[in-house]
């Protein structure tokens, strides 16, 4: 590793109005290093990754960027001025166009043109050409809709990196992968890191920053908090960095005691269109327990639960048995009434009306409850969704704020509001914490240990196996569409249930 | 942006401003375009030396958007759910041949000397068409899963075949007694007051039950001050219509139409923001997969939607038919631009999800007045088009330009 800087921060701030979402920013990366920056969410990650790209231009804030020597001058209204002087990055949300080839996507906005037209032989071959270098293996002609999350992820990176970029901006590229997804990732950023490239690397898992970074700086309520070489940090100091305090456990303790079966699937078969995606699932849930699930990315996590929902697939054969009574869910509403409730995958696709205030999320799926014959009583709406908020702690400014407005564990939080008011007997979490930094992570462990002290069933697919570890009285373990084991969580090992996951027991 | 909100946990709203002020800032948009109004109305009334508000012109100003703003007021739910409906204007139209057809060639034969019967029968029928195109319209959307751009697009071309076919391209009378009433009929001055003064009660009554309800659930009241500055100032603006329209000496009194259209329009306010119907309309067109895991029907709810504005375009009709006293081959023939355009005027957003009947009623009275008032100049009518074009895309560019400030 050579010792010079290749860019640097200096006293930079940014403040929006009433609020300094950066105050005094300092520190350096290292031409050639991976350099991981870290914080909970609102530490101000993404608004300094903003400034770096050139969404707020210069002048717009404070202090200065030092970049290869020279002060990095980015102006308004051009927003690819940053790829231009090597500066590169990749979005947390896919920014690629579905119809569209992986070819076209990487020359999106500057394709090669001759007289006129697009040359598309050399748009293909100048693709191929970027492919091979950082060894993405990928078909510059593939259609990227066609493609799974990890090559849409590497077709991202490959857009970034065909500008020559001397700089490259990874915010949280993992959080929709796989861990067969996520290896190939970290092996590809150790390529170009052999090749020279300096990347800035943002995630929420923790594991990640020890397995691949070189350094790590950790922001915390838009300062910098510490800058060490990652040799020197365990994962507990970059826990008590991160939140400010001592974090002595990640997982709450709970005392709670299972009670009588309450769901019973057994061996579940269903289709969707063509595809068999469930084949062969047995399990069943207790009273006041949390069953984990886990499984690779395609292993029918989702599906099964998403059909246990009614939402997703047709079962073919198989059945449901809720309190001991066979069940026929054909959908989100009658899974409702058999006291199913679901907390879906991706909160802002899928769980949120984003534009709408808290108010009305909350009560979206209760207003049966709230309704007479032709009017909903407003004052009983507000009420019960104010004693949610209480309840579960969301940190908002009143009701009526629109939830695009509020963090990503506050909106999780309001999701799962939504769903308890409904007075769910089974609650299935899909990923509960995806998107949430570790103090709100913490809160809602919390909260679904309440949950279950009271009863609730809850079901939870988690990407994170230490979360399922952490979580569960039992796990589930998920491989090909199939049930591959349910484990007691005495017996459950991250080895135990890597090997059922990848079908090797 | 959800980085800056969280990086300041304790922030409250700023509650140090004024509620007057408060209240203004939530509204923004509405207020916009009542700035708007208030700017086209002065302007007409210096270019016409004070005529344009005279009780003759408001009286016609009112009554001519109602035909539009009748249907705008379903637009806003169609729109608002991501949805279209370019077939309004023509199916209004089919509905005014047909009733007028009724009217002229039908009912004396059957039934002959009995107006009333006529015009009751009449109405139904019209009702009934508009509703059953709706029907039609919503199934193949919201079940057959055809786009509705493109349904109420070839539904177009099919109303303006179905109108030539009804008119044999001839006028059709439709100016018999009580049948006309519907659309040129006024209530006379005193009921007019009387009437204003029941509304006035009763918009006093909801208020304070509002409060008192809100006082047994334990909420926070607005001072009462404001509840009541806002009531007397809605107040104050009746009695100002009733008032100018009872001093339009050859008709006065409330046009019915314009009765009417009120009558919808808090209808239809009262079903987008307090029943379930209405609030799944605004899920469905925020997030429709959100909406969906929520356990709303989604089709079904547009499926009424299409229902409801079948009936509304039905109800314009025979307004239409009445109020020009004939049906013919151009009836209702590009009002879906009017009807479109006040509900986007309104703020109801082309992206789904946002939009309110109120809102629409102002956007319908902006082309009214526009209409009206370029009329009383003698402008061609290619001067009207175009200065309504503008106007829309002047309303929404600042519109846009006041939220990216707002951010």
């Amino acid at each position: 590793m050579n010792d010079d800087t290749i860019l640097e921060f200096q006293n930079v701030s940014k403040v929006f109005p009433g609020v300094k979402a950066l105050s005094d920013v300092s520190f350096r990366i290292q031409r050639g290093t991976i350099h991981g920056l870290c914080g909970e969410n609102g530490a101000g990650k993404s608004t300094l990754m903003k400034i770096l790209s050139g969404v707020y231009p210069h002048g717009t804030y404070d202090g200065r960027i030092i970049y290869n020597g020279q002060e990095l001058k980015l102006h308004g209204g051009a927003i690819r001025q940053a790829a231009e002087q090597g500066i590169a990055i990749v979005y947390q949300e896919l920014t690629l166009i579905p119809n569209m080839t992986v070819g076209e996507n990487v020359f999106l906005g500057r394709e090669p043109v001759e007289r006129g037209a697009i040359n598309w032989d050399r748009l293909y071959s100048d693709t191929q050409l970027i492919l091979k270098r950082y060894g993405l293996d990928l078909h510059p002609q593939d259609v990227v809709k066609d493609l799974g999350v990890g090559k849409m992820q590497m077709t991202e990176i490959a857009k970034a990196l065909s500008e020559d970029a001397k700089v490259l901006i990874l915010d949280e590229p993992t959080s929709a992968l796989s861990e067969i997804e996520i290896n190939k990732l970290m092996d590809i950023l150790r390529t170009l890191k052999s090749l020279g490239m300096t990347c800035i690397y943002i995630t929420h898992k923790m594991s990640e920053f020890f397995e691949i970074t070189d350094t790590i700086t950790v922001l915390r309520d838009g300062k910098v908090v510490t800058t060490q070489p990652t040799k020197d940090i365990t994962p507990e100091k970059l826990v008590s960095y991160m939140v400010g305090r001592e974090m002595k456990e990640r997982f709450p303790k709970s005392n709670r005691r299972p009670g009588e079966v309450i769901l019973e699937v057994k061996d579940l078969h269903a289709v969707r269109g063509e595809r068999e995606v469930l084949k062969g699932v047995s399990f069943d849930l207790r009273r006041g327990e949390i069953l984990g699930i886990a499984g690779l990315m395609g292993s029918g996590r989702t599906e099964l639960v998403m059909t246990l929902f009614g939402e997703f697939a047709r079962i073919t054969r198989g059945s449901v048995l809720v309190e001991g009574r066979e069940v026929r869910i054909t959908d989100s509403h009658s899974a409702m009434e058999h006291g199913i409730s679901l907390v879906p995958e991706d909160r802002k696709r899928h769980g949120l009306v984003l534009g709408q205030s808290i108010l009305n999320n909350i009560s979206l799926p209760n207003l049966d409850r709230f309704a007479g014959f032709m009017r909903i009583n407003r004052n009983a709406e507000v009420k019960e969704s104010l004693r949610m908020m209480k309840e579960l702690a969301i940190k908002a400014p009143n009701l009526y704020v629109p939830a695009e407005s509020l963090s990503g564990g506050n909106q999780q939080k309001v999701v799962i509001a939504k769903w308890l008011m409904s007075k769910p007997k089974i609650l299935i979490m899909d990923d509960p914490t995806r998107g949430v930094d570790v103090g709100a992570k913490y809160e809602i462990y919390k909260l679904m240990n309440d949950l279950a002290e009271n009863g609730i069933a809850i079901i939870m697919i988690s990407s994170e196996l230490e979360e399922v570890l952490g979580m569960s009285d039992r796990v589930l373990v998920m491989w090909q569409g199939k049930s591959n084991g349910l484990l007691p969580i005495q017996e459950a090992t991250q080895e135990s249930i890597m090997h059922r996951a990848a079908g090797l027991m | 942006m959800a980085d800056m909100t969280v990086a300041q946990p304790g922030r409250e709203q700023s509650s140090t401003a004024s509620p007057l002020l408060q209240l203004f800032r939530r509204n923004v948009q509405t207020y916009t375009i009542i700035i708007a109004l208030i700017l086209i109305w002065l302007v007409f009334t210096i270019a016409t030396g004070g005529g344009y508000l005279s009780p003759q012109n408001i009286s016609n100003l009112f009554r001519q958007m109602s035909v539009t703003s009748l249907m705008a007021a379903g637009m806003v739910l169609v729109i608002v759910t991501g949805g279209i409906d370019l077939s309004v204007g023509r199916l209004a139209g089919f509905v005014s041949v047909v009733v007028a057809y009724l009217q002229a060639n039908t009912w004396y034969q059957i039934i002959p000397n009995q107006p009333a019967l006529s015009a009751v029968l009449s109405v139904s029928v019209g009702l009934a068409v508009g509703a059953a195109w709706g029907i039609a319209q919503g199934y193949i959307v919201a079940y057959l899963r055809v786009p509705a751009f493109i349904v109420t697009l070839g539904s177009m071309f099919i109303l303006q075949g179905l109108i030539l076919l009804q008119t044999e391209g001839k006028t059709i009378p439709a100016n018999q007694p009580v049948f006309s009433e519907i659309g040129q009929g006024y209530l006379q001055s005193e009921l007019s007051w009387i009437l204003a003064v029941v509304v006035i009660a009763l918009m006093f009554l909801f208020m304070f039950r509002d409060r008192v309800n809100k006082q047994k659930y334990g909420f926070p009241l607005s001072p009462l001050w404001l509840d009541i500055v806002k009531n007397v100032f809605y107040a104050g603006l009746l009695v100002l219509y009733v008032y100018a329209v009872n001093l339009y000496q050859v008709a006065p009194g409330i046009p019915y139409p314009v009765l009417l259209l009120a009558i919808v329009a808090v209808i239809m306010t009262y079903i987008s923001t307090n029943t379930r119907f209405g609030r799944h309309a605004y899920a469905i067109g925020g997030n429709r997969e959100a909406a969906r895991l929520s356990g709303i029907n989604i089709r079904r709810n547009i499926f009424l939607i299409f229902v409801l504005m079948g009936f509304l375009s039905g109800l314009a009709g025979i307004v239409l038919a009445s109020y020009v006293g004939y049906g013919t081959i151009g009836a209702g023939a590009g009002y879906e631009l009017d009807v479109i355009a006040s509900a986007i005027l309104g703020g109801t957003s082309t992206l789904g999800g946002v939009g309110t009947i109120p809102g629409a009623m102002i956007g319908g009275l902006i082309m009214a007045s526009l209409s009206t008032g370029l009329q009383m100049l003698n402008a061609p009518p290619a001067t009207t088009y175009v200065v309504k074009g503008i106007v829309l895309v002047a309303a929404v560019l600042l519109d846009v330009y006041f939220k990216r400030e707002g951010k």
